[in-house]
């Protein structure tokens, strides 16, 4: 079954599983198998921003004066996002659009995916800001340990995936010999890496970025760093919307009213998720370890950014139908929700933070005292 | 009056000055999980033990049989809900 473009089949797409049925031909949304998706499509566009509207000025003055281990936390954190959406951005696509075979969460996959561009350009918009030499930042992705081992296990299962997908529509299942090498594929084994795909991509969405998340929120509690602390909390929100799309996706196939066979490699795969969100886990840990290597910040040291990461990962795992593996209960920083919530996220074009508007005045009240050897 | 009955304790009165129950059980210092307070990040999910909630807005979030978010809810009963620990 390669893919193709416009399938002529003349399907009844309500009858199409989510995946690995017959390739989307038209895309039309007068009837939807699951109209969840086209409601997300809608919440996410209206959820649409833009890093430039974002006034980040202040920030560079902020961040001059953060104390060097400050610095390495901020960087860090933002070099870990950008990996993160850098996969994000693309993987959905490349990934999923091969196997989707409904067009409303086609729709949703695509919007998924670009949402998660406009992050990536935030990153850039916040590093040339704070940065007179923002390649230095960028260029430290592909040089730093501690961001390769992440890379390795957020992006295998997509690789697992899209190697396996290659391979049967290409040559179909069974067993091939390829360049004198014998690979074998079959649909189950696909649907199981799909699965477990899914599993890890709500990982990524659903604990891996807090950790940052919790030190971008911790540094504008102080008041520091508070554009790139906006920017956070409108990636926050689509956040919490991709990891809804991708619980329903997974919820869905664990029902198995969509494709019985997803039931089974639902419990099949149990052992394997737990394993997926509890390695996700220990590496964010061992991630906040090294955020801290130098020094803890105000309000944020690794022991309680350790629970959180425990406390976090409970209540996701809970949230596709797994058990909870941590004894944290309580989350060890309450004031988080505050900056999560998405009615104080605020970007209409007559806030007076916003730089676009701003064109010709004077940007946000920058205290004299801040710029030290100034004469005024 | 609804009356709200929370992890088995005495009920409590909704009072329907509040806009929805999250708020209403946050006024009752119970500390629940949340994120958006919106529907659509499924944070504040709880267990609706009896009766029935209204949604003021239709959840994104998922779900399941039993489980209800508080942040655009209102009780259209008794109801008995149990919070997540
Ligand atoms: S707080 Fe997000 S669904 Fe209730
Ligand atoms: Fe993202
Ligand atoms: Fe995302």
């Amino acid at each position: 079954m390669a893919y193709t473009t416009f399938n002529r089949n003349m399907n009844d797409q309500m009858k199409e599983p989510m995946f690995f049925g017959n390739s989307v031909n038209v895309s039309r949304y007068d009837q939807q198998k699951y109209p969840i998706f086209e409601k997300l499509i809608e919440k996410q566009l209206s959820f649409f921003w833009r890093p430039e509207e974002i006034d980040v000025s202040k920030d560079r003055i902020d961040f001059q004066q953060l104390p060097e281990h400050e610095k390495h936390i901020f960087l860090s954190n933002l070099k870990y996002q950008t990996l993160l959406d850098s996969v994000q951005g693309r993987s959905p696509n490349i990934a999923l659009l091969p196997i989707v075979s409904i067009p409303e969460l086609e729709t949703w996959i695509e919007t998924w995916a670009f949402s998660e561009t406009i992050h990536s350009r935030s990153y850039t918009h916040i590093v040339r800001n704070i940065s007179s030499e923002p390649h230095k930042v960028f260029d430290d992705i592909m040089l730093n340990q501690k961001i390769l081992e992440r890379a390795e296990d957020v992006s295998r299962y997509y690789d697992e995936l899209i190697d396996g997908i290659n391979l049967y529509q290409r040559h179909g299942a069974g067993t091939h010999v390829l360049n004198g090498e014998t690979v074998s594929i079959t649909l189950r084994e696909l649907k199981k890496r799909l699965y477990l795909c899914l599993m890890s991509v709500n990982v990524l969405e659903a604990i891996r970025f807090y950790v940052s998340f919790a030190c971008s929120f911790a540094f504008a509690e102080r008041e520091l760093m508070e554009g790139n602390a906006k920017i956070i909390r409108l990636i926050a929100r689509d956040e919490a919307l991709h990891l809804t799309g991708t619980q329903h996706m997974l919820n869905i196939m664990a029902s198995g009213d969509d494709d019985p066979e997803m039931a089974e490699i639902a419990k099949e795969c149990e052992e394997e998720a737990y394993a997926i969100f509890m390695r996700a886990a220990e590496q964010e840990k061992d991630w906040a370890a090294y955020l801290f290597k130098d020094g803890s910040m105000i309000g944020l040291n690794k022991d309680i950014l350790c629970q959180y990461v425990e406390f976090i990962t409970n209540s996701r795992m809970q949230a596709v139908g797994l058990k909870a593996r941590f004894s944290t209960t309580q989350n060890p920083i309450p004031w988080i929700n505050t900056w999560l919530v998405s009615d104080n996220v605020q970007v209409a074009p007559q806030e007076s933070e916003i730089s676009s508007y701003l064109v010709g005045q004077i940007d946000n009240e920058v205290d004299s005292g801040s710029f030290g050897d100034f004469d005024l | 009056m609804a009356e709200v009955i929370v992890n088995a304790q005495a009920p409590l009165q909704y009072d329907s000055g509040q806009r929805n129950l999250l708020d209403f059980l946050e006024k009752q210092q119970h500390s629940l999980n949340f994120q958006c307070r919106e529907g659509f990040c499924g944070a504040c999910r709880c267990t609706l033990i009896s009766g029935q909630v209204r949604y003021l807005q239709e959840p994104l979030a998922y779900v399941r049989r039993g489980e209800f978010l508080p942040c655009c809810s209102v009780p259209a009963s008794n109801i008995e809900i149990e919070i997540p620990k």
